[in-house]
Parts: structure tokens; sequence; C-alpha cells
């Protein structure tokens, strides 16, 4: 899992501002948007896997459901096939979910569509729900980081 | 009121530059509110996490003063309790419940701003830490939707309100 201290977090913060060095700079082949989000269905499905099965997180899974169907629709890849839970651990739905936050902060610069970059930050400020509303549940720290993990995994 | 308030903030710039002005302003406010909640209607347990919100949203506002710096902006103006009292007219007043659901309408409000950055940034790289931001606020809602005892604590897709 990553882990940034803040310090580091806020120097990369600045770093990326100053060096500019995404869609915003002058690049060569820039992924196309149906890629991207091509990208995030497939990490989507893994976080929605390890959920299922969650005691509690029935709402949680339908939510996951219902961002995978539209990262499908949005991205081509038609429909989707839920992968199953294979067991129902809180630590692995947590890691994932976890893993599913970073992917869709980190996937923001490479897409063009303000439309989708909207899309995709809902469905970040979604999945950062659900880790709240995880920790919440088994009686844990429901918000360990003011960054939603950026800059300290929880301790597990 | 607050969330109008907050979206007029968010909806006047046309630079970067103004969206982190807006933005790290709201998350000053936001700082200044939950210290006040916790030293007027929040009590026990939920004061103690009124009081690590508190620091959370000192974070955030660092996070965007860091964006302006890179921006060459310096930042002159920090929040206070006029600002405070206009963002949030009756926080000081207000009874516990009433503090949870203006603390709620901040946050969501927050979010929505930061979404609005999303769209209209010309600096996307510096969307990272904007998402970041909007990603501890998201969780933040959480708790006070639990505490408020709103349902669902989660949506589908986040956006503020």
């Amino acid at each position: 899992m990553v882990s940034l201290s803040r310090r580091r977090f806020l120097g990369v913060a600045a770093g990326v501002l100053l060096t500019g060095c995404g869609r915003d700079a002058a690049r060569e082949q820039p992924p196309a948007d149906a890629e991207v989000l091509a990208g995030l269905l497939r990490r989507e499905l893994e976080g929605g896997a390890a959920v299922a099965g969650v005691a509690g997180a029935a709402l949680i899974a339908r939510q996951d459901r219902l961002h995978a169907e539209r990262l499908a629709e949005l991205s081509g890849a038609g429909t989707v096939a839920t992968r199953s839970g294979v067991a129902a651990d809180l630590p692995a739905a947590l890691a994932r979910k976890q893993e599913g936050v970073f992917a869709y902060v980190a996937a923001l610069p490479r897409i063009a569509d303000p439309d989708l970059r909207v899309l995709v930050m809902q469905v970040a400020a979604s999945e950062a729900e659900h880790l709240a509303a995880l920790r919440l549940a088994a009686g844990e720290e429901p918000v360990p980081d003011a960054f939603a993990g950026f800059t300290e995994a929880p301790a597990r | 009121m607050t969330a109008e308030r907050v979206r007029e903030l968010f909806g006047a710039p046309h630079s970067d530059a103004g969206f982190f002005q807006a933005a790290l302003h709201v998350e000053q406010v936001a700082a200044l509110a939950y210290v006040a909640a916790a030293d007027g209607p929040l009590s026990g347990g939920e004061r103690e996490q009124a009081l690590r919100f508190a620091d959370h949203e000192r974070r955030h506002a660092a996070a965007f003063e860091t964006m302006l710096f890179a921006l060459t902006v310096p930042v002159r103006e920090r929040a206070d309790g006029e600002d405070l009292d206009a963002l949030l007219p009756g926080l000081r007043r207000a009874g516990r419940k009433e503090a949870l659901r203006q603390l709620a309408e901040l946050e969501g409000a927050a979010i929505e701003g930061h979404q609005l950055m999303g769209r209209r940034l010309a600096a996307l790289d510096s969307l990272r830490t904007v998402a970041a931001v909007m990603a501890g606020g998201a969780q933040h809602l959480v708790v006070l939707r639990h505490a408020l005892w709103r349902t669902p604590l989660t949506h589908a897709y986040e956006t503020g309100h």
C-alpha cells in the first residue's frame, strides 16, 4: 500500500505543478479517456470482489456495481461480469478500496474530458466514503488520515 | 446558506490561482468551524472527532497553500472569526444537531467546489492534490451523516449535495 509522509506529499504536490508533467504539458500520445477508464474498471472490479461478502457491506457492493457498470459503458467494455468475493475479509476489502482511491485520483490528470474528470472525482469520493463506512462499521477510527490514505496508510 | 456562499466562492475565479485561493479559504474556515463546534455544541467523542477533523482541515489548507506557492502566489490573508460567521452563521450558538448539519453542509459544498475545479483547472496534475483533499472531506461527511443518523452513509456518485 502506498504511504507518503505529509511533507513528501506536499513536496510532490508542489513538484508536479512546477514541472507540469501531465496532459497539460507537452506529451506524446496520451492515453485515450476510454483506455484510462478501462484501467479503472479493472480496479473497480477487484475492489468490488473484495467487498462482496463483508458483513454490512451490501450497499457498498451495490454502489461498486454501479461504478463498474458506468465505467464499462464509458470505456466501451460493454457488460461487466462481476467477480465473486472469495472471502469476507475486511482487511483485504480495505486494502483493495484504498488502492481504488489511489487509482482514481492518479487517473485524473490523464482524462481529457472535463465531464469524465468530474465523474471520476465523484467515484473517488464514493470509494473514500466506502473506506470510512467500512471502518466505522468495524468500530475502527473511520478517518485515520486527512488525505484519505495518501499521507498515512492505516495500520493493519 | 452555507452551500450557496461556498458555491459563490468557487464560482468566481477565472484562474487556477483563484480556485486555489477559494479552496484555501474554505478549508481555513472549515478548520475554524470544527474548533468552534468542539468548543461549543459538541462534547465527548464528537468533540474529540471535531478536533481531529480541524487538524485535517488545517492540513488541507496547507496543501492548497503549497499549490499557491508553486504558482508563486503569496498567501497574505487567513480566515478568521468573521469569515466563520459569514460562512456558517450561528454555528457558535447552535445546538449539537444544527452544528453537525452545518458542518455536513460545509463539507458537501467543499466537495462540490473541488469537483468544479476538476472541470475547470488548467493544470491537471494539481487535480491529484484537490482530489486527495476532496476524498478526505468525503470521509468526514460519512462520520457527520452517521452522527446525524442520515442514510445512506455513502453515495455511489458523491456530488456533495
